[in-house]
């Protein structure tokens, strides 16, 4: 961008996102879902940054390799275990914080994954029509329609133990369908308006419309929809690991409650069953609230554009 | 007699409107424009006037080539419009522009002023750096859109919908093409506005030599701006000459029935009255004959229902469809 | 047109206002601040006849009619002023009371209310139902009657009363939505451009209709547009808006004969006509001024080319040219 001295444009831009940005949040945090959301979020955030701490006092609260030396077997909490050991001695609260970074990091990258992918093919889609939006939506049915859980255990079957940037792989090439339909409909009824045609009428490139015209309107309905994405990548990576198809080598919420599963733990050992699960669920929930708190910002917002 | 710039040769479009579901409509044609033939010649505003749905907005679309006909042929400077791909097309985009309604949708929302009124330039690699930053500036100046400096940054929600449409004109004539589809560029738009934006377009007529095709459904926006006038009516032209002529001596029944309806404004006495118009429809007569055959007082009913008047010269430059143009007809002459 | 002419505007006659506003200020709160979009208006009507506001687009025309209904949207209020129906105080009704009014005496045809009628509805239903939420005692069948002739009178063939409204044009939804507006007898019918959206042929008759509905059932009429020509073909008396002021109120031959703001007669020159000789139309320069923080003077100062240094500093009085006829500008009569 050519700014003079006389302009700069670039950080008008700038300044012009974020007012939209500010705008958002201050409707966004007076909302009941997205202050709960954003609380538990915050909460869950500080365990994943905690997960680096415990380790670091002792190399017994190592969550996977660590070992209490004094204990061989699954205890209640007590002071130097807060949320007691697992069948060979390991630390429960470890790895819980370390189940939170692994939450996060599978969430938000699977779900970053599903929604690129998804806005990228709803977008030509919905801007190509005729034929290649037949053929990528035909794709987009045939895999909506395949569960994701089963193919991910029959694939798992085939190679054995899954890597977990595998799973997340995995999960951003099987969810980006339900993304990609609501963007190729957002992208249908933009390819209507007057501006798109007046690109056209200025000359303008497909690849140009589509990224310059269409994709400022689609984001916010993409990272809205990335929101909801990590709350199912997340459920999906712990149905896996309860499952025993998850990553070995880590230590997800999903691999906790399959241990305690595995080792016989399950109505004996409330303090090892309870945690993970409570927390799966409070991260999801807390996701999924945020989404709908996004929702009803993003919806009036997308609505007075259309008036305006 | 300057040469015509732009041809439209027999040109037809019909839309396939998909039944809707809850509505019982059954998927339909929409004959949006008919057998229409007109030249606009180099350098003049040629109005193109009607009702809503007549057709304006079609024609327009046809000559910016955002959609086809399906038969007839538009040229532009001999060059017709349906070979153009390519380099070629693109070529045809930088010299004929286009400037829509709606003042609030005709602009990218995201896109800053500056970033709107650049991108054809971009697009055409026309100029860079600082010069381009000079011509952007000019441009929006000309408009009456200043200081420029005070409006480039702004978005379109800051700005009123006048406004936003003297951004949209920028943003045409930024290119200098040599045609220019203007579609009812005032009718969101405030008086007040409008006789702005009507000065902005002679202004930049002037300037540029550029020939213009103004669609508008106001005769006297048309008296005002137009050198030659084209009344159009459910797809078919019904009437074609000078402004003056058209409105002052309006051959066409449906034309006359236009200006009957106008509001007087208090100069009642001034401006005869036609009566062409049944004040009820005809009833069970199918449309195969003159589109106008339905509301028109002076009507044969053998000859009118029956036939399609075709546009034929009743003078020089002046073209009118219609079996009884003027005073004679059929079942009544000039209102009492 | 005789009928129509005489005695226009006449405050003096001896019919009795059926409404009359004094001093009404109504504005928004919002973000910016407290926006008066309706500052100090003062008018009358009899019954009978009509008032047709003009003014460009945000000058507070609508405001005027919602504040009438008694309909202002949550984050309106009135700041001041009385608005006296029949002799009652509008203003200070309470809700119900106003429900009462609302319909039975005073009816409204909004904004693109055409697009307001329920798709899914068939249009006598609709009309009757408005019947009978407001004399909840009529038989049905008698109610459907009552649309029956509703639909006489304003032009509607009766045997498409059964339809549903997106079988209708555009024109003969604007004529049905008149029809809802006349059920309840009302004494005044605000219209709040009722024609905007429609062709103008459909307009024309519309607009005749409404003429000689007024003229047959002597009710008073206040018609709202932007659109001067529209205004000045319907209304008997015209008040000139701008920028939340009233700047020109009189008979109709006075105001648009004889314009003394220099705000109407800008207006008058950026007007297009086909009468007449062909004349350059003079825009109106510069912008409205913010109604959150409006000038201390004359708000039309900064785009009139008559303006002395007096008039951005104070507020100009009222000055009456004619008893029919006032206009709101210090230097009106220089000229
Ligand atoms: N994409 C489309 N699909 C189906 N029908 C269409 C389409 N575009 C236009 N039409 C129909 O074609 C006819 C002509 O439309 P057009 O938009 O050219 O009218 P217009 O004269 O510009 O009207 P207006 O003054 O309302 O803009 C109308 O009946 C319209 O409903
Ligand atoms: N609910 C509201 N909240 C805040 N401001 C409002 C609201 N409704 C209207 N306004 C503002 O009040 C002013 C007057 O609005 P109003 O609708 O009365 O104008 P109008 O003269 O009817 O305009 P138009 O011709 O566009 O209908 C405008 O500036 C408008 O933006
Ligand atoms: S051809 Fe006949 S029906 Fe058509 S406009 Fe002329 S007189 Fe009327
Ligand atoms: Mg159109
Ligand atoms: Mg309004």
């Amino acid at each position: 961008m050519d700014n003079g001295e006389r302009f700069d444009t670039s950080r008008m831009k700038r300044s012009h996102w974020a007012a939209h940005f500010l705008e958002g949040w201050s409707v966004f945090i007076q909302n009941p879902l997205g202050k709960a959301g954003v609380g538990l979020l915050i909460l869950f955030g500080l365990m994943a940054a905690a997960s680096v701490i415990p380790p670091w006092i002792d190399p017994m609260y190592r969550p996977m390799t660590g070992v209490d030396p004094e204990i061989v077997r699954s205890v209640g909490p007590s002071l130097k275990h807060w949320l007691g050991t697992d069948f060979m001695g390991r630390d429960l609260f470890s790895q819980l914080l370390a189940g939170a970074r692994i939450a996060f990091m599978v969430g938000v990258s699977a779900a970053f994954m599903t929604v690129v992918l998804g806005t990228a093919i709803g977008m030509t889609a919905g801007y190509m029509g005729r034929t290649v939006d037949t053929l990528l939506m035909r794709l987009a049915d045939i895999i909506m329609v395949m569960p994701t859980l089963l193919f991910v255990l029959m694939l798992a079957a085939l190679f054995g133990q899954l890597n977990i940037w595998t799973i997340v792989l995995i999960i951003g090439l099987f969810r980006w369908p339900g993304v990609s339909r609501v963007i190729r409909s957002q992208t249908l009824s933009l390819k209507q308006r007057p501006f798109i045609e007046a690109a056209r009428v200025a000359g303008a490139s497909h690849l140009r419309i589509i990224f310059r015209h269409i994709m400022p309107n689609v984001l916010p309905l993409s990272f809205l929809y990335m929101t909801f994405r990590v709350t199912s990548a997340i459920t999906i990576e712990a149905a896996l690991a309860f499952l025993g198809f998850g990553d070995p080598g880590t230590v997800s919420w999903g691999m906790m409650l399959q241990w305690v599963w595995k080792t016989g733990h399950m109505f004996k050992a409330p303090y090892w069953l309870l945690p993970p699960g409570i927390c799966i669920s409070l991260i999801t929930l807390s996701f999924y609230m945020l989404g709908r708190a996004m929702d009803e910002v993003l919806d009036p917002r997308l609505r007075k554009e259309e008036d305006a | 007699m300057p040469e015509p710039i732009l041809k439209l040769e027999e040109v037809s479009k019909t839309y396939r409107t998909k039944g809707s579901m809850f509505g019982g409509r059954a998927a339909g044609l929409v004959k949006a424009l008919q057998c229409v033939s007109l030249e606009v010649l180099k350098g003049e505003i040629f109005g193109l006037v009607g009702e809503s749905g007549s057709g304006k907005t079609t024609a327009g679309r046809l000559i910016v080539k955002l959609e086809s006909p399906e038969s007839g042929r538009v040229l532009l400077n001999g060059e017709v419009l349906s070979t153009l791909r390519g380099r070629r097309l693109k070529a045809y985009r930088r010299r004929v522009q286009m400037i829509f309604q709606d003042p609030y949708q005709s602009l990218n929302p995201q896109l800053s002023i500056y970033e709107s009124v650049v991108e054809p330039i971009t697009i055409h690699r026309l100029a860079a750096g600082r010069e381009r930053m000079e011509r952007v500036l000019s441009m929006i100046q000309t408009v009456g859109l200043s200081p420029p400096e005070s409006f480039v940054n702004r978005y379109p929600h800051q700005l009123s919908g006048g406004q936003r449409q003297r951004v949209a004109i920028a943003r045409a004539m930024v290119l200098e093409p040599d045609f220019v589809v203007a579609d009812e560029p005032t009718s969101m738009l405030d008086a007040s506005y409008s006789a702005k934006i009507f000065n902005i377009i002679l202004e930049m007529r002037k300037r540029f030599g550029i020939t213009i095709l103004f669609i508008t459904h106001s005769l006297a926006a048309a008296r005002y701006l137009c050198d030659r006038i084209a009344v159009i009516y459910r797809g078919h032209l019904m009437e074609v000459g000078t402004a003056a002529e058209v409105i002052h001596h309006p051959l066409h029944p449906y034309t006359r029935a236009l200006i009957d309806a106008l509001p007087k404004f208090g100069l009642a006495e001034q401006i005869p009255r036609y009566n062409t118009l049944l004040e009820e429809e005809r009833a069970g007569v199918e449309a195969v004959g003159c589109p106008f055959f339905m509301r028109c007082r002076k009507a044969h009913r053998t000859q009118c229902g029956r036939e399609v008047p075709g546009l034929e010269p009743v003078g020089p430059g002046r073209f009118v469809a219609c079996f009884f143009p003027g005073n004679g007809g059929g079942a009544g002459g000039k209102g009492s | 047109m005789n009928a129509r002419t005489a005695g226009t505007g006449n405050r003096n006659s001896e019919a009795e206002d059926l409404l009359e506003v004094e001093d009404l200020s109504v504005g928004y709160r919002t973000k910016r601040g407290f926006m008066r979009a309706v500052d100090g208006i003062s008018f009358s009507l009899k019954k009978g006849r009509s008032l047709g506001l003009v003014g460009e687009s945000g000058c507070g025309k609508t405001t005027v009619g919602m504040t009438l209904m008694g309909l202002l949207p949550p984050n309106g209020e009135v700041r001041g002023g009385r608005i006296l129906f029949k002799g009652e105080d509008l203003v200070q009704k309470t809700e119900e009371e106003m429900q009462r009014l609302r319909w039975n005496e005073i009816a409204m045809i909004f904004q693109a209310a055409m697009n307001a009628l329920n798709p899914v509805q068939r249009v006598e239903k609709q009309i009757a139902e408005a019947i009978l939420t407001h004399a909840p005692d009529l038989p049905e069948e008698e109610a459907l009657r009552r649309v029956e002739g509703l639909f006489q009178m304003v032009n509607l063939p009766g045997e498409r009363m059964h339809d549903y409204p997106h079988q209708y044009s555009g024109g003969m939804k604007q004529r049905a939505i008149i029809a809802m507006a006349l059920a309840c007898n009302p004494d005044l019918i605000i219209a709040d451009e009722p024609t905007t959206a429609l062709d103008v042929i459909v307009q024309h008759q519309i607009l005749e209709e409404i003429k000689a509905l007024q003229d047959d059932l002597g009710i008073s009429l206040i018609f709202i547009s932007h659109d001067i020509s529209i205004v000045a073909d319907v209304s008997h008396d015209i008040g000139v808006m701008y920028a939340g002021q009233l700047v020109e109120y009189g008979s109709r031959e006075e105001v648009f004969g004889d314009p003394r703001h220099y705000y109407t007669r800008a207006l008058l020159a950026s007007y297009p006509t086909l009468a007449g000789e062909k004349r350059d139309l003079v825009p109106i320069p510069g912008e409205t001024p913010s109604l959150v923080a409006p000038p201390s003077g004359c708000r039309f100062c900064d785009r009139c080319d008559a303006a002395a240094e007096a008039c951005s500093l104070e507020r100009p009085d009222w000055l009456e040219i004619s008893p029919t006829h006032r206009v709101l500008c210090a230097r009106c009569l220089s000229s």
